[in-house]
């Protein structure tokens, strides 16, 4: 157990140390690097304690922690020999950069945020090395493309940091998610996650018919984020980070992700043709190409960036080669680079730091100013470009025996591998050599913003260590890495483990023959090229044009701008019209395409035959329809009143098919929303026939649009006639008959079923009334009109009163007589026509005719409604209606009746429902009113704010 | 207890009945009351997510209004996915109505009445098991949220909020014309009984009923914002008030739960002739919603556009993989369903906070201000945010990184739990390694945009993020007080409790799907097997 302890230690423990490093003071940054100091020590310890004994020993140290089990996605932590190498190369280089940092950040910096990245991203990269399950692994990969674009755009000032950040997640992130695609299709195949299982599934895998698209999901995964061609791009510009963050990223950690997922898989994925020719062509086109460009880089952490790519590829090809050797030579090899590079990138911050530049155009005899950094550097890059007694040496001539051993295979490909290796190794000579040359050698006066002198010692620190490390490995490699290499390659190939020799001496064979060849050479060539170096010129001859940077762009601009708002505009838009008229036809495609698959029928059931006089009414009705539809543009006074008309007959049809209710409230909300209306059309800006309204296209338009309409409605009216003429289905309807009375204790049907049997369906309607109320009012009371329906209308010019003087008086005194047909409508409701909410409305029409009688200022003095509270009270005494059956146990809303004997007056039927239908009648009324009010107070405010007329005749109220 | 079923309705309603007659002077008690119902909507929420995960598939409530029988009375039904649901929306509803204490309350009349109803509807909607009282209660979310549309004015929210209205109100036509018919057909109104009919339908009649449900679901998916009816929703969200645009996250999905709730009902497994009726179109037109949101995403410079778009692509998702029928894939979509509504939430209220920089009211509407004197009734007010927090745009900034994460689908948030579990049911349909079937072409062309969908949030987030947190280095740092930070810091606080505990929470998921897949469980114990009807009392 506590292996299991020690590992999710390991993952955790960057992640807490992030959490409080972030949490910490920004001036406290003593503290906070002592902090992320011991983190770091404390990970690779934790390592280091589940390293002996089991891993040495060839076992692995696994720990799993349920989290979705459902999903086959458990935390399992998994550490073997070449997890274990890699941790430790995160967690170790991790602490040589956090004590490197310490010195490197400046004291503006916000230091505990680069503290707390670093952290969080050191983490990430322990939960990848350490994940027992594929899933697991993605989502710490994708958490080391989130935290690598935080700490990259860590000077978020810098415009080159923002766009090399957004690069990198863009194009890492992206690989992550072929790679979870990958990773899915590999869990279809194995029938697991888990990588124990998914390891021991390799001969399914290269069988199965999904191995091909597997394979191509996971290395554009791999190859992105190792920043493999064409995916190389973004690594150049993710210098734009600070040094301590580009010599962890870029040597140890975030783009030896991809090599490490590349070797976790190789076991299972590797071996075929396919998995050579993707990795072997893209890691041989990067290492020529990495190489080559290096070479012409002026910015010493952009050479080492080339440089990088290339050692990145050269991997690649090794992974690619599908022999066990091979393999031996890639682990060794990244393990190399990681040492080396990290402490080239350590050193050229160092240079940074002290001399002001990077350019090497600008640097010059530093051998003499900082002797001492001088000579690390020279010796880590000596073992960059391979030179005899460094760990570089060592795997580079691995490398170069292994393409001449492949060579013997038949595809060009193949026979081209030493040569390729020839030509990089003189590339990378020649770039080592303008890196020491041009910055440490040369006169001691060069163009450098600071004098340069030796950094802090501590600064240093990380550099001896990685380049003392280098030197050992480089001369007695079986004694010092060879253990470590040996567990790493035992728990990739297992049985298949080759036996290899590390030693500096092989003999005089053709890999030393073809090394001597690549020293000499990359001499020549440097000495060759020096002159076109020493010129200055930027950018890469016969490369030139190649810019991945601005191919990027461009898909980016095309692909967000032009390309997705193009699209947009075609496939969407921003217009009511356009939109109605789509969900028109929508509707009517949904509706065909449901009906067409059937033979859909008419019902059997007989018309009866029609009357003259209602036919009539009907004809007058869908006259004024059409004639509203059609006036409705540019005439609304005209369409309203039209409306009107429809509305009536549809009245006139309730009354002549025997329902009453219905055409009560239909009249009462005809009259209500035409005289609202009519109020609000004051208020709209007159809309003018324009000349050019009649031209052919707007009005071919018109056309369509009316075919549209005619089509919706032909099509509803087909359905209905339809549903109407067939025996109707054994309902509900029959039941309600049968117990409105029995039950309900009402005689009029519909009532009893607004207020009882579906009486909750009424209360919410009322609430939808109530809310609608509301908004009018919120929106009105905020509404100004537009300048040119300010002024005071014609019509309200001069004395009004005069000519308003008999209706006015007629209102007003049917005023008390409307209220108390009102009040009968509410009482008779449950068991005759009426109900509460007619009789609300008719409150209301008796409240609106006194405002049109009498003007606002004049029922306010006389009458003051709260609109408001009625409505509250109305919604509450509904409400409390329904709580009060709770309180005998029933449900909501159940309801109780009986007779209550009045005396003479005779028996009058109480019903729960009644007090629910005077909530409703309250709330009709209230909502009513506030509409009425609100609109009306539209002309009170205007006049108060119009300058103009002179006080209208008020004195005499 | 059984009463809890009516309590999310009852609930709002009350303490927005009490609320209407309230004036400003009395705001500090009308805030309290609108906070104390929020919270007592959570406890709710809460206890019968609780009640209904403790039984079996079949719902834990059967509420029948008025003491009716189920297929005459109206029936609330309780259970997982209606419990769900209620959650989100007690959680996204305190969320935002503490967003609008700071300032959003003031901005127009009637604010917090408004939002009480909002929920009533919203919570109405998930619970009734009645076709036509859901009709009700879409008109009751609906009318709220007009006027939550429309709150705070200004000529971006009236012109949105105006189309918003007219095309939900041509819905709403099309959800009567749809209801109708079906009703005319099948007899009932009562859902589960709808789901016993149609398997006896006789075989002329089919045709109609289908046609009444096409009709139907043409407003539940307009209201979801399926391509091509969906264009209303980016600029009204974006032009909405913060917390009315963080309550209206959840809105989008209520046509998304009807859709769902309805299709596996009436055209699950068991219904006959109908079985599986219109999923094809749902998946096609999903996939079609998210490339729509995709682009749009992608087209879009704008943050809070940025965040109606995603609304869209998370309403495509929903949409297809309902539309892919798979259990699997369901529990999946249920799961990302929760998650992106939070995320969602949040990045609308964070918006807010991040681009707080600008000239706040300058768009009120008035061309004539002049004309009325200069300022009426509402002032702006000074921005007073209360107690400041400490090192804001690292929160900002960190909130807007989860909300990023969560709804491109990344780890470590619970945006990739969600998309993990769809793509494996899409590729695992029967559960992992139990019999891999090969996986039909529309599973790949889900699985690859539910991808794509994702790459193309990153791009966009990226770039949106980059610009506002990290270009603009002269701006003022935005006040931002403790109380609208809470809220999106609840939200994500959620988001990643979703991801800790993702076994659990997706247990419950599954339990869901499970039981939406089986529709006889909700039918048995709404309406009787036996046809007897409960005699009324």
């Amino acid at each position: 157990m506590p292996d299991a302890l020690y590992l999710s230690t390991a993952i955790g423990l960057p992640y807490l140390g992030a959490l409080v490093t972030a949490l910490l003071p920004a001036n406290a940054r003593r503290l906070e690097s002592w902090l992320a100091g011991a983190v770091a020590l404390l990970t690779l310890t934790m390592v280091w304690l589940c390293y002996y004994p089991t891993i040495a020993e060839g076992g692995v140290v696994r720990a799993e922690i349920a989290w979705v089990p459902q999903l086959g996605l458990n935390l399992v932590l998994r550490l073997d020999g070449l997890a274990s190498v890699f941790a430790v190369m995160v967690a170790g280089i991790g602490l040589l950069v956090v004590l490197y940092a310490r010195y490197y950040m400046s004291s503006d910096d916000p230091i505990p945020r680069f503290f707390a990245f670093l952290l969080a991203f050191m983490g990430s990269m322990m939960g990848l090395v350490l994940s027992g399950n594929l899933i697991q692994l993605v989502f710490f990969w994708e958490l080391t493309s989130l935290f690598s674009f935080l700490l990259i755009g860590y000077w978020q000032h810098s415009a080159q940091a923002r766009d090399g950040a957004r690069m990198a997640l863009t194009v890492t992130a992206s690989g992550g998610l072929a790679l979870l695609a990958g990773v899915l299709l590999l869990g279809h195949i194995v029938g697991s996650y888990d990588l124990d299982r998914v390891l021991a599934s390799g001969d399914v895998i290269r069988a199965h018919p999904l191995y091909l698209p597997a394979l191509v999901l996971v290395l554009l995964g791999a190859l992105t984020k190792s920043a493999q061609f064409p995916f190389h791009f973004w690594l150049p510009h993710a210098m734009a980070a600070p040094t301590p963050v580009s010599a962890y990223l870029h040597s140890a950690t975030l783009v030896k992700a991809g090599i490490f997922l590349m070797a976790r898989l190789w076991p299972v994925m590797a071996g075929t043709d396919a998995w050579f020719w993707i990795l072997g062509s893209a890691g041989m086109i990067t290492l020529l190409l990495g190489a080559y460009v290096a070479i012409f880089q002026h910015d010493m952490k952009g050479l080492l960036a080339y440089s990088t790519i290339s050692h990145l590829g050269l991997i690649t090809v090794l992974l690619s080669l599908n022999s066990p050797l091979a393999m031996v030579a890639a682990i060794f090899h990244t393990m190399n680079h990681a040492t080396f590079k990290a402490s080239l990138f350590m050193a050229a911050g160092i240079i940074d730091h002290e001399t002001g530049t990077r350019d090497i155009r600008r640097l010059s005899g530093l051998n003499a100013t900082m002797p001492f950094t001088a000579r690390l550097a020279m010796v880590a890059a000596a073992a960059m470009a391979g030179v005899p007694l460094l760990n570089g040496f060592i795997s580079k001539e691995m490398f170069i025996t292994e393409t001449l051993s492949a060579s013997t295979a038949p595809t060009l490909l193949h026979s081209l591998l030493p040569l390729g290796a020839a030509l990089a190794s003189i590339f990378a000579v020649a770039y080592s050599l303008r890196f020491i040359h041009g910055a440490f050698f040369g006169p001691t006066t060069g163009d450098m913003p600071h004098t340069p002198h030796e950094p802090p010692q501590w600064m240093r620190l990380p550099v001896e260590v990685l380049v003392f490390g280098c030197m050992v490995v480089g001369i007695l490699p079986a004694a010092t890495i060879g253990p470590f290499l040996d567990v790493a390659v035992r728990s990739v190939l297992g049985e298949a483990t080759p036996y290899y020799s590390l030693a500096v001496w092989h003999g005089f064979n053709l890999p030393l023959v073809m090394s001597l060849i690549a020293l000499a050479g990359g001499a020549l060539l440097y000495r060759l090229l020096q002159r076109h170096l020493n010129a200055g010129i930027d950018g890469t001859p016969l490369l030139r044009r190649l810019d991945g940077r601005r191919l990027f762009d461009r898909v980016m601009v095309f692909l967000s701008w032009r390309f997705a708002r193009t699209l947009e505009r075609l496939l969407g838009t921003s217009r009511l019209q356009t939109q109605l008229r789509l969900m028109v036809c929508v509707t009517i495609l949904a509706a065909v395409l449901a009906l067409a698959p059937h033979d859909f029928g008419l019902g059997v059931l007989q018309l009866s035959p029609a009357d003259p006089v209602i036919g009539l009414v009907w004809l007058a009705g869908s006259l004024c329809a059409l004639a509203a539809a059609y006036q409705a543009k540019y005439h609304r006074l005209a369409a309203l009143v039209l409306l009107g008309g429809a509305g009536l007959a549809v009245c006139i049809t309730f009354v002549w098919f025997s329902a009453p209710d219905l055409a009560v409230t239909q009249l009462l909300v005809e009259v209500v929303t035409t005289v609202l209306l009519l109020l609000g059309l004051r208020w709209m800006p007159k809309r003018l026939e324009l000349a050019g309204s009649g031209r052919l296209l707007s009005r071919l338009r018109r056309y369509r649009d009316f075919a549209i309409a005619l089509g919706a409605g032909l099509g509803l009216t087909a359905i209905s006639y339809a549903t109407m003429t067939r025996v109707s289905p054994e309902g509900i309807s029959r039941f309600f008959l049968e117990r409105a009375y029995t039950e309900g204790g009402g005689t009029n049907v519909v009532n009893v079923i607004l207020v009882d049997f579906r009486g909750f369906d009424t209360f919410g309607e009322i609430t939808v009334l109530c809310i609608v109320a509301l908004t009018v009012f919120a929106l009105l009371r905020r509404f100004r009109p537009a300048p040119e329906s300010i002024g005071v209308p014609d019509q309200q010019q001069g004395d009004v009163r005069n000519w308003m003087m008999v209706p006015a008086v007629t209102m007003k005194l049917l005023f008390p007589l409307i209220g108390v047909v009102a009040v009968y409508l509410l009482l008779r409701g449950h068991d005759l026509p009426g109900g509460g909410f007619a009789g609300g409305l008719m409150l209301a029409i008796a409240i609106l005719l006194q405002y049109m009688a009498g003007g606002t200022r004049w029922v306010e003095d006389h009458l003051r409604v709260h609109p408001l509270r009625w409505m509250s009270a109305g919604l509450l005494l509904a409400g409390g209606t329904g709580l009060a059956a709770m309180a005998f146990g029933q449900p909501f809303l159940t309801s109780y009746f009986a007779y209550a004997d009045l005396g003479w007056l005779g028996k009058l039927p109480v019903a729960s429902a009644l007090i629910f239908d005077i909530g409703v009648f309250a709330l009709v009324f209230g909502a009513t009113v506030l509409m009425l009010i609100a609109i009306a107070h539209q002309s009170v405010r205007s006049q108060r704010a119009a300058p103009t007329p002179p006080p209208a005749p008020q004195e005499e109220r | 207890m059984q009463h809890l079923a009516i309590a999310p309705i009852l609930l709002p309603l009350l303490a927005g009945a009490i609320m209407i007659p309230m004036d400003d002077q009395r705001g500090r008690l009308r805030a309290a009351l609108g906070v104390a119902s929020a919270l007592g909507l959570l406890a709710i929420a809460i206890a019968l997510a609780f009640l209904a995960d403790a039984g079996d598939a079949a719902p834990v409530f059967v509420y029948r209004l008025g003491n009716w029988p189920a297929q005459f009375g109206i029936v609330l039904v309780v259970d997982r996915l209606a419990a769900m649901l209620l959650l989100l929306s007690a959680v996204l509803g305190l969320a935002a109505l503490l967003f609008s204490l700071v300032r959003w309350q003031r901005m127009g009349a009637h604010f917090h009445a408004l939002f009480q109803f909002q929920l009533m509807g919203l919570n109405g909607a998930f619970l009734t098991g009645d076709l036509f009282n859901l009709f009700v209660f879409f008109e009751v979310l609906l009318a709220a949220s007009y006027g939550l549309a429309l709150h705070g004015s200004g000529v971006a929210r009236v012109k949105a909020g105006l189309h918003y209205i007219a095309i939900n109100l041509a819905a709403s036509l099309l959800f009567l014309i749809g209801v109708s018919m079906i009703y005319g057909v099948a007899g009932t109104l009562n859902m589960a009984d709808l789901a016993a009919r149609i398997p006896a339908l006789p075989a002329e009649d089919r045709p109609l009923l289908e046609a009444g449900a096409a009709i139907l679901a043409m407003a539940f998916l307009a209201k979801a914002a399926m391509w091509p009816m969906g264009f209303w929703l980016a600029p009204t969200y974006s032009a909405a008030s913060p917390p009315a645009a963080a309550i209206f996250s959840m809105m989008s999905k209520v046509g998304f739960y009807a859709v769902l709730r309805l299709s596996l009902l009436l055209f699950g497994a068991e219904a006959g002739a109908s079985a599986g009726f219109g999923s094809t179109w749902l998946f096609l037109g999903g996939l079609a919603t998210i490339a729509f949101g995709a682009i749009s995403v992608l087209a879009t410079q704008d943050l809070s556009r940025l965040a109606g778009a995603s609304v869209l692509i998370s309403s495509g998702t929903s949409l297809a993989a309902l539309g892919a029928g798979q259990e699997a894939v369901t529990s999946g979509a249920l799961f990302y369903l929760a998650s992106s509504a939070l995320a969602i939430g949040a990045f609308f209220l964070l918006v807010e906070l991040l681009e707080r920089g600008r000239e706040v009211g300058a768009d009120v509407l008035a061309v004539t201000q002049e004309a009325y004197g200069g300022k009426t009734e509402e002032d702006e007010e000074e921005v007073e945010v209360g107690t400041p927090i400490p090192a804001t745009m690292a929160v900002l900034g960190g909130c807007f990184l989860c909300c990023a994460l969560v709804l491109a689908g990344l780890p470590p948030l619970s945006g990739f739990i969600a998309k993990f579990a769809m793509l494996d049911g899409i590729l695992n349909p029967q559960g992992l390694g139990q019999g891999a079937a090969a996986v039909p072409p529309d599973g790949w062309a889900l699985l690859a945009a539910l991808i794509l969908s994702g790459l193309a949030t990153v791009l966009a987030m990226t770039r949106a993020g980059i610009r506002s947190l990290w270009a603009a280095t002269d701006r003022a740092v935005p006040r931002v007080g403790v109380v609208e930070i809470a809220p999106i810091l609840l939200l994500l606080g959620l988001c990643i409790g979703m991801t800790a505990g993702a076994g659990p929470v997706l247990r419950y998921m599954q339990a869901t799907a499970s039981a939406l897949h089986t529709a006889p469980s909700y039918m048995g114990s709404v309406v009787p097997v036996d046809g007897t009807t409960e005699a009324r009392p």
